[in-house]
C-alpha cells in the first residue's frame, strides 16, 4: 500500500502533467506531486525505523533503512528541485533561452516535457530503491537514462545534443554490462533450490544464501556490476559523460542527476557488493571498490584546478564524490558504512543546493565561464553569493559543515583497517580538488568585479535555495534522532546485519 | 606390371580423361546459365570446345621481347594443373595420385601455376600485364592463407593432409558438417574459391578493361595454342577447386574405387554436385557486382578471420 | 527408449551449435559492411537465429518459458525495430558508412581474436558434470558481447553504433539462454521493454543529431572538451 501509492504518485504527476493544457497547472500538479511523494518518503521512513523493513507483493517490493535512506533522500530533492523548476523555467521562457517563438505552442510543449519526464525519472529512481528483484532493479536504472536523455537535450542546442549522445550511448554500454552482471549472479544462484521462481533473482532471498553462491561467478558479477552501475555513478574510467550532461542539462535536472541519480546508482552498488563479500569475503570486492574510488578522486584533481566552467567544475566534483563514496564502501568496517551513508545525506544536501546557486548565477549572467563573471556574484546577487560560498566551503570539508563529520569517519576508517596508502591518497586527492574548487568559485563570487546590475527578485528560486541552506547548515549541527537513526540503521545494513 | 600398378595406372588415365573433358564443359555450363539469368540467349554449353579447337588451329603471334617464360608458361601452368587435379578424390575416395603432403601438394602445384603466369605477364612487356600481375599476386597473397587455413582445419578432423584420408574420413559422419569449423571452413573455402578462379565479385571474367581484369590482363598477349593451353588450364583449375570443395565437405556419393557400376555412380554423383555448385555461383555472380580492387582485401579478410576460427574451433568445441 | 532424450538432447545441441555459429558469422560480416541498410538486416537475420536458437533450446531442454522470449525476440527485434530504423534510414538518407578508425581488414580479425577471448572466458563457466547446453552458445554469446563492443568503437555513425549496442544485447540474450535458460519472466519482459524504447529514443536522438549536425558522424560531435 504504502510503496505501490509511492511509485503511483509520480506516475500520476507524470500523466497529469502530460495532458494539462496550461503551464501553471503542470507548476502546480508537479509542486503537488513531489510535496506528495516526500509526505509518503517519509511516512515510509517512519514504518521502517519501526518495523525493520516493509515488504510488500510475496518480496517483491522491498524497503530496508537503506531504501528508506535514499528515497527519502530523493523525494527531498525532487521536491526542492520542483519549486525551483518553477522559477528558473519561467525565467527561461522570459530570457529566450527555450527559442523563439510567437505563438508559444512550441514552449508549451518544451515546458510538458520537461514536467511530464521529471516525475518519470523520478519514478523509475524511487522504483529502484524498492525492487527487490535484481532485474526488476536493472529495467528501473534504464529506465532513468531513457528518461533523463530528453532532459539533457532540453534547450536543443548543438551542444545539448552531443552532451545526450554521449550520455545515451556511455551509460547503454554500461548498463548492458549490468545486465551482464545481473545475469552471472543469477547463474551463481541458478543451481540452489526453487531458482527458477521470480525469488531466484530477489536480492533477499540472495542476500541470505550469499555463502552458497558460486564464487568464481560473483567476482566477474560484482566486477561488471561495478562496471556498469560505476558508469551511471560516475565513476573513472566510466566518467566522461558527466560533464557534459551536467553543464547542457537544465540546472534543476542537473540537480537531480548528481544526487539522487547518484544515489540510486551507488544503491545498486552497495546492493551487490552486500552479495559480494558474504559470498568471497570482503576483501576482493573492497580492493576493486578502492581502486575505482580512488581512481575517481584522482582523476578529478587536474579537471578542477584548470577549469574554466563552472557547471564542469561541479560535474567534475561530483565524480570525486562519487569516488569517496566508494572509497567508504571499500574501506569497510562500522566506521566505513556510517561514513558513507552520512556522505551520501550529506553530499545530497550540500550538491543539489551548488547546482541551484549556479543555476541563479548562469540564469543571471547568461554564461557558464568564470572568466565572464569574475567576482561580480556578490555584488548582483548577495543571497546567492554567500550561499554558494557556504555550500562550497561545506562541501569541500570545511569544519564545522557536516561533510566534515563524514569525511573524517571516512579517513578513520581508513586508517582504522590498515589502508593507510588509501588514506593518504584520500587526503592528497581531497587537498586537491578542495583547492581547485575553492579557489575558483572563491574568485568568481568575490572580488573586484565589473559593474552588474542587482538581480530582480526571484521568489521560487530563492525561497528553495534559502531552505536548502537552512536544511545545510542545521544539519551540519545537529541530526534529528529519527533520520540518524536511520542512517545507522542504513549502515548496518550495509555491513550486512 | 603388378596388378596394382595396373589399377593405378588405369585410374590416372581415367581421371585425366575426365579432367581434360569435363574443364570445358562446366565452363560452358557456367556462362550459359549465367546468359539465361540475365535473360539472354547466350552461347550453348559446347561454346568453349568450339573455341579450343579454333584456337589450337591458329597461328601465334610472340612479344619480340618476350623470353623463354613466355613460351615455358603455358606448358608449365597446364601440366601442374592436371598434375594437382589427378591428386584430388572426384569420383573415387582414393585419389589417384598420392604426391609427398597431399592437400598441400595440390595448393603448391596450383601456386606454381600462377607464380609462371604471373612471370610471363611481366615478361611480354607489355603494360596491362604487369598491372595483371601485381593485381594478381596481391590477391593470392591474401587467398592462400585463408585457404590453407581451411584446408588445415579438415585435414586436423581427418587425421592427415592426404586427400583420400580427408575423402574417406568425410564419408564416414553424415552430421560432421553441422560441426562450426566445418561450417566455418566450408565458408572460408567458397570465398577463396571466388578469389582464385576470378569470379565476379573479385574479377570479372568477361571482361577486358584496363581498369577491371586481373587474371584476363597477365595472359592478353597470348594467343593460338598457348592461348588454348592456358584457357584450358583455367577451366582445369576452376573444375579442380569446384571438386576440392565439393568432395571434403559433401562426400555423398563418392565410390570407394573406379571399378564397376560403382564408377558410373560416381561420376553422376559428382556431375550433379558441380551442376548444384555452378548454379550457385552463376547466382552469386549474377546478384552482386564487381568489388573495387581495395575492397577485395576486405573480403579476403573476412576469409582469413572465418579460415581461423575454423582451424581454432577444432581445439575449443 | 531411455535412449531417445539423450539423443534428442544431442541433436538439439548440435542445431543450437549451427545457429550458434551461423549467429557468429553474422555479427562478423557486421563487422565488414558498409551499407547501412545492410547492416540492419544483418541485425534482423542475427535476432531470427537467436528466437529461433530459444525455441530449440525451449523444445528440446523442456523449458516452456523460453517461447515467450523466442515470441518477444522476433516480434522486438526482428520486426519493429530493424523497421523502425529503415524508416529512419529512408527519412535521413543515409547510405553508406565512412571509413572506420581502424580499417576493415583489420577489424575483421580483430573480431577473430576477440572470439578466440569469448571461447577463453566461456571455457571458465564449462562445467562437463552438467547436463543441459555446452560452452559453444556461451562463447559466441560472449564473443558478440565483445565484438559488439569493439564495433561500437570503431564505427563513426551514429546509426553504426545504435546496432552494435544492440547486438551486444542480443549476446546477452544468447548468454541468458544458454546459462540460466533465460531470467524469470519479468524480467525478459522488462529487458524486452527497455530494448524496445531505448531503440526508439536512440533513433530519435540520431534524427535529430542528423537534423543539427547535417550529418551523422559522431567524430564530429566534439565541442564539448575538458
Amino acid at each position: 500500500m504504502l510503496l505501490v501509492a509511492l511509485l503511483l504518485v509520480p506516475l500520476a504527476t507524470a500523466a497529469a502533467a502530460f495532458f494539462a493544457r496550461r503551464r501553471a497547472a503542470m507548476e502546480a500538479v508537479n509542486l503537488a506531486g513531489f510535496a506528495a511523494v516526500f509526505v509518503v518518503a517519509g511516512v515510509l521512513a517512519v514504518r521502517v525505523l519501526a518495523n525493520g523493513t516493509v515488504s510488500l507483493g510475496n518480496g517483491f517490493f522491498y524497503a530496508d533503512a537503506l531504501s528508506a535512506l535514499v528515497i527519502l533522500l530523493t523525494a527531498s530533492v525532487a521536491l526542492v528541485c520542483s519549486t525551483y523548476s518553477i522559477g528558473y523555467l519561467r525565467d527561461d521562457q522570459q530570457s529566450g533561452a527555450l527559442g523563439d517563438d510567437a505563438s508559444g505552442m512550441e514552449q508549451i510543449a518544451q515546458f510538458r516535457m520537461y514536467y511530464t519526464l521529471t516525475p518519470l525519472f523520478v519514478f523509475s529512481m524511487l522504483f529502484m530503491a524498492v525492487a527487490n528483484n535484481l532485474g526488476v532493479m536493472w529495467a528501473a536504472m534504464e529506465v532513468t537514462t531513457l528518461a533523463s536523455i530528453f532532459l539533457v537535450t532540453f534547450y536543443g542546442k548543438v551542444t545539448s545534443l552531443e552532451a545526450a549522445w554521449k550520455y545515451a550511448i556511455i551509460g547503454g554500454v554500461g548498463l548492458s554490462m549490468a545486465l551482464f552482471g545481473t545475469l552471472v549472479a543469477y547463474y551463481a544462484g541458478h543451481r540452489l533450490a526453487g531458482s527458477e521462481a521470480l525469488s531466484g533473482l530477489n536480492w533477499s532471498v540472495l542476500a541470505q544464501r550469499a555463502a552458497q553462491l558460486d564464487k568464481t561467478s560473483m567476482r566477474l558479477a560484482f566486477v561488471l556490476i561495478l562496471l556498469g552501475y560505476g558508469t551511471k555513478a560516475g565513476l573513472a574510467p566510466m566518467h566522461t559523460w558527466k560533464p557534459d550532461a551536467y553543464s547542457e542539462a537544465p540546472v534543476p535536472s542537473a540537480a537531480l542527476l548528481s544526487t539522487a541519480l547518484l544515489n540510486c546508482a551507488l544503491y545498486g552498488l552497495i546492493r551487490f557488493y552486500i552479495l559480494a563479500s558474504r559470498c568471497l569475503g570482503a576483501e576482493y570486492p573492497s580492493r576493486l571498490l578502492l581502486l575505482f574510488g580512488l581512481l575517481s578522486m584522482g582523476v578529478s584533481v587536474p579537471f578542477v584546478l584548470v577549469q574554466k566552467n563552472y557547471r564542469r567544475l561541479l560535474a567534475y566534483h561530483t565524480i570525486d564524490h562519487a569516488g569517496i563514496m566508494a572509497t567508504a564502501l571499500g574501506l569497510g568496517g562500522p566506521l566505513g558504512w556510517l561514513g558513507l551513508m552520512l556522505h551520501m545525506t550529506f553530499h545530497t544536501i550540500a550538491k543539489s543546493l551548488l547546482f541551484l546557486c549556479a543555476g541563479n548565477v548562469s540564469q543571471h549572467f547568461r554564461t557558464d565561464l568564470f572568466s565572464r563573471i569574475k567576482g561580480s556574484v556578490i555584488r548582483a546577487m548577495p543571497l546567492t553569493g554567500v550561499v554558494f560560498l557556504m555550500a562550497m566551503l561545506a562541501i569541500i570539508g570545511m569544519p564545522p559543515f557536516s561533510l566534515f563529520q563524514s569525511e573524517f569517519l571516512i579517513l578513520r576508517a581508513a586508517f582504522a583497517g590498515g589502508h593507510v596508502l588509501a588514506g593518504v591518497l584520500f587526503v592528497l586527492f581531497s587537498t586537491g580538488v578542495f583547492t581547485g574548487a575553492l579557489l575558483h568559485v572563491g574568485g568568481m563570487i568575490l572580488g573586484p568585479g565589473g559593474d552588474t546590475a542587482v538581480a530582480a527578485r526571484r521568489p521560487w528560486r530563492d525561497g528553495s535555495v534559502l531552505a536548502l541552506a537552512a536544511a545545510l547548515v542545521v544539519i551540519g549541527f545537529w541530526i534529528p534522532a529519527p533520520l540518524f537513526e536511520l542512517i545507522r540503521g542504513a549502515a548496518r545494513v550495509v555491513g550486512g546485519q | 606390371m603388378t596388378e596394382r600398378m595396373m589399377t593405378r595406372l588405369i585410374e590416372n588415365a581415367a581421371q585425366l580423361f575426365l579432367l581434360l573433358v569435363l574443364a570445358p564443359l562446366v565452363t560452358g555450363v557456367i556462362r550459359a546459365l549465367k546468359a539465361r539469368l540475365q535473360t539472354r540467349r547466350g552461347p550453348g554449353i559446347l561454346q568453349p570446345y568450339r573455341d579450343l579447337r579454333k584456337l589450337f588451329r591458329k597461328g601465334m603471334v610472340i612479344p619480340e621481347t618476350a623470353s623463354w617464360i613466355f613460351a615455358a608458361t603455358p606448358w608449365v601452368v597446364f601440366f601442374s594443373t592436371l598434375l594437382a587435379g589427378l591428386m584430388i578424390p572426384m569420383v573415387a575416395a582414393e585419389a589417384p595420385l598420392g604426391l609427398f603432403g597431399g592437400v598441400l601438394a595440390v595448393i603448391y602445384l596450383l601456386g606454381l601455376g600462377r607464380f609462371f603466369l604471373a612471370l610471363s605477364g611481366l615478361d611480354s612487356g607489355s603494360s596491362f600485364g604487369g598491372l595483371g600481375s601485381s593485381r594478381e599476386m596481391t590477391i593470392s597473397a591474401l587467398a592462400e592463407p585463408a585457404m590453407m587455413l581451411a584446408i588445415f582445419t579438415v585435414a586436423i578432423g581427418a587425421g592427415s593432409t592426404g586427400l583420400t584420408e580427408i575423402a574417406g574420413a568425410a564419408i564416414g559422419q553424415n552430421w560432421r558438417f553441422l560441426a562450426p569449423a566445418q561450417m566455418f571452413a566450408f565458408a572460408a573455402l567458397a570465398l577463396v574459391l571466388i578469389a582464385e578462379t576470378g569470379r565476379i565479385p573479385v574479377d570479372n571474367p568477361d571482361t577486358h578493361l584496363e581498369l577491371t581484369m586481373i587474371h584476363e590482363a597477365m595472359i592478353l598477349e597470348y594467343s593460338g595454342p598457348y592461348l588454348a593451353l592456358l584457357e584450358w588450364a583455367v577451366s582445369i583449375k576452376q573444375l579442380v577447386l569446384m571438386t576440392l570443395l565439393i568432395n571434403c565437405f559433401w562426400p555423398i556419393g563418392l565410390q570407394p574405387t573406379w571399378f564397376g557400376f560403382g564408377a558410373l555412380q560416381g561420376i553422376g554423383w559428382l556431375l550433379a554436385k558441380l551442376l548444384f555448385l555452378s548454379c550457385a555461383i552463376v547466382l552469386l555472380e549474377t546478384v552482386n557486382a564487381k568489388m573495387r580492387l581495395f575492397r577485395v582485401p576486405e573480403l579476403l579478410a573476412v576469409a582469413f578471420t572465418l579460415g581461423s576460427l575454423a582451424l581454432v574451433s577444432t581445439f575449443l568445441f | 527408449m531411455l535412449m531417445m532424450p539423450f539423443i534428442n538432447l544431442q541433436l538439439g545441441d548440435r542445431i543450437v551449435t549451427l545457429m550458434a555459429a551461423l549467429v557468429l558469422v553474422l555479427q562478423i560480416a557486421m563487422v565488414s559492411q558498409r551499407w547501412i541498410v545492410i547492416h540492419i538486416r544483418i541485425f534482423a537475420a542475427q535476432s531470427l537465429f537467436l528466437a529461433m536458437i530459444a525455441a530449440t533450446i525451449a523444445w528440446f531442454n523442456h523449458a516452456p518459458h523460453l517461447y515467450v522470449a523466442a515470441a518477444l525476440t522476433l516480434v522486438v527485434k526482428v520486426i519493429l525495430v530493424p523497421i523502425l530504423f529503415e524508416r529512419l534510414v529512408k527519412r535521413m538518407e543515409i547510405h553508406e558508412e565512412i571509413e572506420p578508425i581502424v580499417n576493415v581488414p583489420l577489424s575483421v580479425v580483430i573480431a577473430g581474436g576477440l572470439t578466440l577471448v569469448g571461447y577463453v572466458v566461456a571455457a571458465s563457466f564449462y562445467r562437463p558434470d552438467e547436463p543441459g547446453l555446452g560452452h559453444n552458445a556461451l562463447a559466441v554469446a560472449i564473443s558478440l558481447f565483445l565484438i559488439g563492443f569493439f564495433t561500437m568503437i570503431n564505427r563513426r555513425k551514429a546509426l553504426t553504433q545504435v546496432l552494435a549496442l544492440l547486438s551486444l544485447e542480443n549476446g546477452l540474450f544468447l548468454a541468458a539462454i544458454s546459462l540460466t535458460y533465460g531470467m524469470p519472466l519479468i524480467v525478459e519482459l522488462g529487458v524486452f521493454f527497455d530494448v524496445l524504447v531505448a531503440a526508439m529514443v536512440l533513433g530519435i536522438l540520431v534524427y535529430r543529431i542528423r537534423e543539427t549536425f547535417e550529418s551523422v558522424d559522431v567524430s564530429r560531435l566534439r565541442r564539448l572538451r575538458g
